[in-house]
This record gives C-alpha cells, structure tokens and sequence, in this order.
C-alpha cells in the first residue's frame, strides 16, 4: 500500500489512513530517511528506532482522527498545524484517547511526494 | 562591516543562521533588535513565509511589513525549548516577549511561542523558511 502524494492538503488524510489500517511499513514510508518524530515529548526519535515504535505502537491498533487546521506551503518546505486524537489502549489494556495539537514539517521529495521531515504531534503546548 | 548592536558573527553579503540552535535563536534576537526590517529580511528565504503579521506574508510583502513592524525597535527576547534537526530541515520552538510601546506611549508587552521551520539551502546556508507565533501574530491586539 503507497499513500503519498504530491498534494501537501491531502497528506494529513492519508497518513490517517495508513495509521488506521495498522500497516507500520505504509506508515513509515511516509517519512524521509532522516525523519524525527517526537511521540513522546521531549523524545526524539530516528531512524531504526524511529520505525520501531511506529510498529509497536500500531500493535495496540489505535484510530487515529486528524484535521489540519492550518498549512503553510514554501517550495518544498510545508508546515502543516493539525488537530488529532487516537483511541487507543494503555500498558494494561484500558481505553485510552490521546489528544494534541501536531506541528509537521514536510518535505517533498525528487519524486514530487510530501513526507514527513519532523512529525512532532505534542509541539503546540 | 559592522552593524551597530549586532556583536553575533553575520555576513550581510551571505546571510547564515548557521546549523548551531543557540546560533541561530542570538542571531535572530540581534537582527530583529536592530530595528531593521531589511537586515531581519535577510534571514528569509525569498520564498519564506513569515506569520508575525498575523497573515502569511512573503517576498516585498513580508520585507515592507518587517520594515514597518521593526523601525520602532520592539525589543525581542527569546529562549529555545526545543530543537529538532532532520536533515537538510529544522524545526526550533521558542519562546519570547517583545516590548514596544502604545498608541499614547505605554508599555506593551506581547509573550508567546513561536515554531520556526530552517532550511538548509544547497550552499551550506541555513535559513528560514516559515515563522508562526503560536499565538498567531506578534501584533498587540
């Protein structure tokens, strides 16, 4: 399954729907090779380590809801600010929804996609 | 050449904010203290978009409003809380207070956050890209 596109609106919708269907390599394929993503605040996370946790988080298969509320578009530069929430389950198996403000940095690619460049879901507090 | 207040390394002639966070945030603070709107400009990518407006601005539309916003000399301070470096990208968070002065010559003062977006450019430079203070705009209401 390949969801990127050239169209930096729709890659919000996308992701979600990648998210949501609980494939971690869909999920991982929509970020640069030097991607940074910071799911827990403060946690940086790249590379091997980076995809890992995609893999593990998606195992407790959460849904994600995601709405950009604002994007800004230079070059091949985005920054999209985006409202999500996941229903998910915590360590001992309970209901759990998280909720955040997203700020994305996108790049676009040799190959017109956008990707995630720092996929930060915590970074408006 | 020397600019008067600014004692942080800058080159006019090739503009740099450099890959050095606590760099970037004193070079930053420095130019936009100078009260130059075209000197600030100069950390832009042409192609930049600057929120501080309140709307997204770029080119002679964001250089005018910086011209503009600056020449009264708000005074910027501004702390890094997170910086995150993904290649030829860089996402810095900041925040800040800007005092300036009112329509009848009070003290204003607007605190905030601001999410940056640096580019490396092709020539080894690092620059902005896009700007947004959290907030919205650096503007007083």
């Amino acid at each position: 399954m390949s969801l990127l596109t050239n169209d930096v609106e729709k890659h919000t919708a996308l992701y979600e729907a990648a998210f949501n269907s609980g494939d971690a390599d869909a999920v991982n394929a929509m970020y640069t090779d030097e991607a940074v993503a910071v799911w827990e605040p403060g946690r940086p996370l790249s590379g091997e380590a980076r995809k890992a946790a995609v893999k593990e988080f998606l195992a407790r298969k959460p849904k994600m809801s995601a709405k950009p509320r604002q994007s800004f578009v230079t070059g091949d530069t985005a920054l999209l600010i985006v409202d999500w929430s996941i229903a998910t389950v915590d360590d001992d198996g309970a209901p759990e929804l998280l909720t955040g403000v997203g700020v994305d940095v996108l790049r676009k690619g040799a190959d017109g996609n956008w990707r995630y460049a720092i996929d930060d879901p915590y970074g408006e507090q | 050449m020397s600019i008067p207040g600014v004692t942080v390394d800058f080159d006019v002639n090739n503009p740099d904010l450099t890959g050095d966070t606590d760099t970037q945030n004193e070079i930053f603070i420095q130019l936009f203290n100078s009260g130059d709107g075209a000197l600030f400009d100069l950390l832009y990518r042409d192609d930049a978009i600057s929120n501080f407006s309140g709307s997204p601005l770029t080119g002679e539309a964001r250089l005018a409003f910086f011209k503009e916003f600056l020449a009264p000399k708000p005074f910027l301070k501004a702390e890094v809380t997170h910086a995150y470096v993904a290649g030829d990208v860089a996402l810095i968070g900041v925040r800040f207070s800007v005092d300036s002065t009112g329509p009848d010559g009070e003290p204003v003062r607007l605190e905030g956050s601001c999410t940056d977006v640096l580019r490396l450019g092709e020539d080894g430079r690092w620059l902005m890209a896009i700007d947004r203070p959290v907030a919205g705009t650096l503007l007083p209401e």
